[in-house]
């Protein structure tokens, strides 16, 4: 009897509808197996075009197919980043920049920092970046077994970041545990529990930024020198400014970067046919950081908020809704990308996906963040061509944004 | 074949001049040297338009039959 009644319910549940759209409660927040996120999204974007998911306060209209995502992506005047994530909206209290702004304010910007994170000045980076990869790989080498997330994933990228602020690589010792602390605090949705971690971070920034002011190096090369002397209007960019631009690349592109990696590596560790590959032909690397992000992206959504109620292919929004850019979804979408599941080193096309989102706040970091993985990839197979997962071994994901939460590897030494 | 890049559209991505390094180039900031253009593609460069209309994710990139009126 029970049975029936639960069944009833569900298929009530299953017609609701909000505007039009059939209404869900998949929650993507919590840790779940390894895969257990795309696990929910890929049947999500198969039960309609849009929908609207109810979990959050003021719930989201999900745009789950590629075609729908990018061209959200391209909305930028009536859909803007004064809600920058659908999972959590009130995220916004915590300012970043430049992801905050929009319109001009944003470009002007955007112009100023560009040129530190282009191709060219990643270029500038690359044997630095090289170095220090075979700096860290020469390290753990001996050890023959390691936890490939905290002990390598996390510590590459937030070196070359202090590098990139020009500041020393071995600051990442203690600069790493606040940095931790105040990410993991900022997406569980309560920074207040991280202020004092938050606290260190802008006190050390600010110190940089200082110092940097007193001696500057050439501003075509520093990226903080070209912060304290740019104008932008006739006006020098405030100090707090400038911190929160620091916090901000922190934010974006150390968590991140560690995510892409753990996946890359959980996957070549338990793939040996496409491990053998990339040692024996490292040119394949390239398409194989484009395949890798397409298929395990790992910022799953971007968040818009509506400024101008219209109409997008039938969905009528309103003004102050809350629109979820599907960028998991859109990289997995069998529409776009055939037999979207398997990895396809050499997939032509695979460098279309939207890992790095699109519009005018497309990724500031991607060629940054595709250098690091090259050169990781490239550095790590010369060096430990076989390793493996121990037998055993859980895989487990963080919810919200996806990062797996350890990923332990063995090799003979 | 004629190439044309929407000045508006381009976002930077720098996939075009990826995977066309001969036909298109990066600027400092990152974007296509040639945006806002619109030219006559040479024969033997003909497969790299191609690929850099395919690789942009913004549809910045528009290969033309005839040279725009
Ligand atoms: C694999 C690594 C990375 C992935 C998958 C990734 C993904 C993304 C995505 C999807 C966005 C767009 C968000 C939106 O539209 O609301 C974004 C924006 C951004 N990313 Fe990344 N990112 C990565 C690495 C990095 C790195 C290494 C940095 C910097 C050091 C960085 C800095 C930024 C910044 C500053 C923005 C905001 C841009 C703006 O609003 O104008 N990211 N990233
Ligand atoms: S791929 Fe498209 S958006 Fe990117 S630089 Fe080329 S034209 Fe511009």
């Amino acid at each position: 009897m029970t049975e029936t009644q639960t069944e009833a319910t569900s298929a009530e549940g299953a017609e609701l509808t909000h505007r039009g759209c059939p209404v869900v409660h998949t929650d993507y927040t919590q840790e779940t197996e390894i895969f257990g996120h795309y696990a929910l999204l890929d049947p999500d974007r198969e039960k309609a075009r849009f929908l609207f998911n109810d979990t959050t306060d003021r719930g989201f209209f999900m745009l789950q197919r590629y075609d729908d995502v990018r061209e959200g992506f391209q909305q930028h005047v009536t859909w803007t980043t004064d809600v920058r994530s659908a999972l959590r909206p009130g995220s916004s209290n915590e300012r970043l920049l430049p992801q905050d702004l929009n319109g001009q304010e944003h470009v002007k910007l955007r112009r100023i920092l560009n040129q530190f994170f282009a191709p060219a000045a990643v270029r500038r980076m690359e044997q630095m970046a090289t170095e220090r990869c075979i700096e860290l790989i020469e390290e753990l080498k001996p050890e023959g077994s390691i936890d490939f997330v905290a002990e390598f994933a996390i510590r590459y990228p937030t070196d070359l970041f202090l590098a990139l602020l020009g500041l020393p690589v071995s600051d990442g010792d203690f600069f790493l545990e606040w940095s931790e602390d105040y990410f993991n605090a900022l997406l569980a949705g309560r920074p207040a529990e991280a202020t004092e971690s938050k606290k260190k971070i802008m006190d050390y920034f600010d110190q940089a930024v200082n110092d940097r002011r007193e001696n500057p190096l050439d501003p075509d090369l520093d990226m903080v020198t070209r912060l304290v002397t740019a104008r932008i209007d006739d006006q020098p960019i405030p100090q707090e400014d400038i911190t929160t631009i620091c916090l901000t690349l922190m934010l974006a592109g150390l968590d991140t970067t560690r995510s892409a990696l753990g996946y890359i590596f959980a996957h070549l560790a338990t793939h040996p046919e496409d491990r053998r590959a990339i040692t024996e032909d490292p040119s394949l690397v390239p398409n194989a950081v484009e395949e890798f992000l397409r298929t395990f992206p790992l910022v799953i959504q971007a968040g818009r908020e509506v400024q101008e109620p219209g109409e997008f292919h039938g969905l009528e929004l309103e003004k102050g809704d809350v629109v979820w850019l599907g960028v998991a979804q859109a990289n997995r979408d069998p529409r776009k990308f055939p037999e979207p599941d398997e990895v396809k080193l050499d997939r032509a096309g695979a460098n279309q996906h939207l890992a790095f989102g699109g519009g005018p706040h497309r990724c500031l970091g991607m060629h940054l963040a595709r250098l690091e993985l090259k050169v990781v990839m490239e550095e790590w197979h010369k060096r430990i061509p076989e390793y493996q997962i121990p037998d055993g071994t859980e895989l487990r994901e963080r919810g919200g944004q996806l990062t797996m939460t350890s990923l332990p590897l063995e090799w003979d030494v | 074949m004629h190439i044309a890049i929407d000045e508006a559209k381009c976002m930077g991505h720098g996939r075009c001049y990826g995977v066309a390094p001969t036909l298109l180039h990066d600027d400092e900031e990152g974007f296509v040297a040639e945006r806002g253009q619109c030219w006559k593609v040479p024969d033997e460069l003909l497969g790299e338009a191609q690929d850099a209309a395919d690789a942009c994710p913004e549809g910045a990139i528009e290969l033309l039959e005839q040279a725009p009126a």
